[in-house]
């Protein structure tokens, strides 16, 4: 158990500048999803406190106290990697035990940990296994073993599911989220997929470019953005957008909260367009409606009387409608400025 | 439906130029030599050739210029095996740890002696090891020792060709584990360091099994090019001081080229054969276990 903490961190590859003056607060015992478009230096921010890629200037502290000098096998973290970096050239047992070898720690000790670790992760009957005769599924349970036979303080996972095939991708988020509770250690879990993070998270941390754009529990993720490029990110499908004029400020509506009908919407948000693609999801239908600017709005509904080419209307109740400044950022209803800028969308004629 | 006759021997016409080579360059080469060490050979007057039975084997067996030379070839073989190896080895995770201008450098130059034929450095290191105005005595000197013999005394003859055998082949065999060291994934040392191990734990359990094909592949390529040395024993001793460097296939050389003695020399040609092959038997049986194939 432990918390962790980034002060004033920066990081430099040559010239290229990754990372600056972050900070950032990890809570103790927290599931923590750091998300974000590849390059925004979520992994960076994972290898900094694993040590093994360390941070050019700034400190990271573990439980309070800074791990900068500390070798990655001291530091009471473990990791499960993208490509899992399993031993090939040793047994699943000597996998897992590899690490507590290396700490000294005696043969009988090593097996009763050895054996509750792979019974966690329902691997027993492989101990004696060569890794190169598992399935992905398989190894990517071996480098969770490894992990928790280490019984760390602090749980670092990159990407690991994304070499799954999806549906046992969404078996293993399961079985983290298990493990999570079971363990009851942080966990900092890195991906570049939203749908991850919002399902695993307790909270999230979104990154773009370095920078932190919002860190919040999921629901407020996904229901109180604090910028254009959260509202964008967070979400699938992603928010519609519509340009409100030429400064750059923008509205937005969610698909699950948008509308669609053969005539115009009263007081409400209404725009007219074209349906340009019609999926059909099972429970519901996700249409496609191109508007007059070629701007595309996506409405989620379980409405199925529409057909590609039809002419339609898309709505949206003005109390679901956010709003961005020309900086990117939200105007929420608490904003001065946000009846100005309800008056905007009021008075769009689309 | 059976296939037609035709259909069924393309594959083995396709294939008969290849088993003409091999027959003809390497099977029966080695069917001839056998044949041979069971005769006295008259190079001059093929008809008074006879045959001998085990006679070259029995004479060549107490014969004390070619049991020298087997125990030199295996004395050189050993120190020149362990020091490349080893070399090589250090060299190669020094080389691929960074990558600036030095190491690539030191790469390039370490290769350098691959490229030049073995004569040129047979002449340049029989120079450079002259006792009275070669540059290592020079250098020595500053050091205050004087008058160390290289080549010319049979106590140091072997330590110096094995010296000039070792930088000859460190840089070609470095290139090779550079390679398998380089097709290790980076996180595989990343999760070593967050597993606690130390440097020495991870080259054991790590580096070494993960390189053990490249490893393995060389050592039996070593083993059989060091049986079978000659060129940088010509050059730079002519197998002397008394015997000291004489190889294997110096000797037969010697008994081909000096004595004229054909059966003799096929007959040590048979025994290279028999070591050669036992050996790589042995590395098989000893150590395939150990080699993680992936």
């Amino acid at each position: 158990m432990a918390s962790i903490t980034f002060q004033k961190v920066t990081k430099k590859f040559g010239d290229n500048i990754v990372i600056e003056n972050l900070d950032l607060e990890i809570k103790d015992g927290s599931f923590t999803v750091l998300v974000g478009p590849s390059g925004c230096g979520k992994t960076t921010l994972l290898r900094m406190i694993a040590g093994i890629g360390p941070q050019t200037s700034g400190s990271v502290l573990i439980d309070g106290k800074d791990v900068t000098q500390i070798a990655p096998g001291k530091r009471g973290v473990a990791m499960v990697f993208q490509n899992y970096a399993i031993y090939p050239t040793m047994s699943v047992r000597d996998n897992i035990e590899f690490g507590l070898k290396n700490n000294k720690i005696p043969k009988e000790k090593r097996d009763m940990l050895v054996r509750e670790a792979v019974e966690k992760v329902g691997m027993t009957e492989y101990l004696d296994r060569q890794p190169g005769t598992l399935s992905g599924g398989q190894r990517q349970r071996i480098a969770l073993a490894r992990a928790i036979v280490k019984n760390p303080s602090v749980f670092l996972m990159d990407e690991p599911l994304s070499n799954l095939d999806a549906k046992l991708r969404v078996q293993m988020r399961v079985e983290l989220i298990e493990l999570h509770n079971k363990l009851k250690t942080t966990f900092v879990y890195v991906t570049h997929d939203q749908v991850e993070a919002m399902s695993m998270a307790d909270t999230i941390v979104l990154m773009n470019k370095g920078k932190i754009m919002q860190e919040a529990k999921p629901t407020a993720m996904y229901r109180d953005p604090d910028n254009l490029f959260t509202a964008r990110f967070i979400g699938s499908p992603a928010m519609n957008m519509k340009k409100l004029n030429e400064n750059g400020e923008i509205l937005g509506f969610r698909p699950e909260k948008a509308k669609i009908g053969r005539t115009p919407f009263e007081n409400e948000f209404s725009a007219k367009g074209t349906i340009i693609a019609k999926e059909t999801l099972g429970s519901e239908v996700q249409y496609s409606v191109r508007d007059k600017d070629s701007d595309i709005f996506i409405v989620k509904t379980e409405d199925e009387e529409y057909e590609m080419g039809n002419e339609v209307y898309t709505g949206c109740d003005y109390k679901n409608i956010y709003i961005f400044d020309s900086k990117e950022q939200r105007v929420r209803d608490k904003d001065p400025r946000y009846p100005e800028y309800m008056e905007k969308v009021r008075a769009l004629k689309l | 439906m059976k296939t037609p006759l035709r259909e069924r021997l393309k594959p083995y016409l396709l294939l008969l130029p290849a088993f003409v080579g091999i027959a003809l360059f390497t099977v029966y080469p080695v069917i001839r030599l056998i044949y041979l060490s069971f005769f006295k050979v008259n190079q001059l007057n093929t008809s008074k050739t006879t045959f001998v039975g085990w006679k070259n084997y029995i004479s060549l067996l107490g014969n004390s210029a070619f049991m020298t030379s087997l125990k030199n070839t295996g004395v050189y073989s050993l120190w020149t095996i362990v020091f490349t190896l080893a070399i090589a080895l250090c060299l190669a995770v020094w080389l691929s740890q960074k990558q600036d201008h030095l190491s690539k450098f030191t790469q390039g130059a370490a290769f350098m002696p691959h490229v030049i034929s073995s004569v040129s450095i047979g002449l340049v290191f029989s120079q450079m090891m002259n006792p009275t105005y070669g540059l290592f005595n020079n250098i020595l000197a500053v050091f205050g020792v004087r008058g160390f013999q290289w080549l010319q005394s049979s106590q140091t003859a072997m330590g110096s060709v094995v010296f000039v055998s070792v930088w000859k082949s460190i840089g070609y065999y470095s290139l090779i584990i550079i390679g398998a060291l380089q097709s290790i994934s980076p996180s595989i040392y990343e999760a070593a360091a967050l597993d606690n191990a130390g440097t020495w734990a991870t080259m054991k359990k790590i580096t070494i099994p993960m390189i053990s094909p490249q490893l393995f592949f060389t050592l039996i390529v070593m083993t059989i090019g060091s049986f079978k040395v000659f060129d940088t024993i010509r050059i730079l001793t002519d197998g002397g001081p008394n015997n000291a460097t004489s190889s294997i296939v110096y000797y037969i050389y010697k008994q081909v080229f000096w004595e004229y003695n054909i059966g003799r020399a096929t007959t040590a040609g048979v025994f290279l054969l028999i070591i050669v092959g036992v050996l790589t038997g042995v590395y098989f049986a000893l150590l395939s276990k150990r080699v993680h194939y992936q």
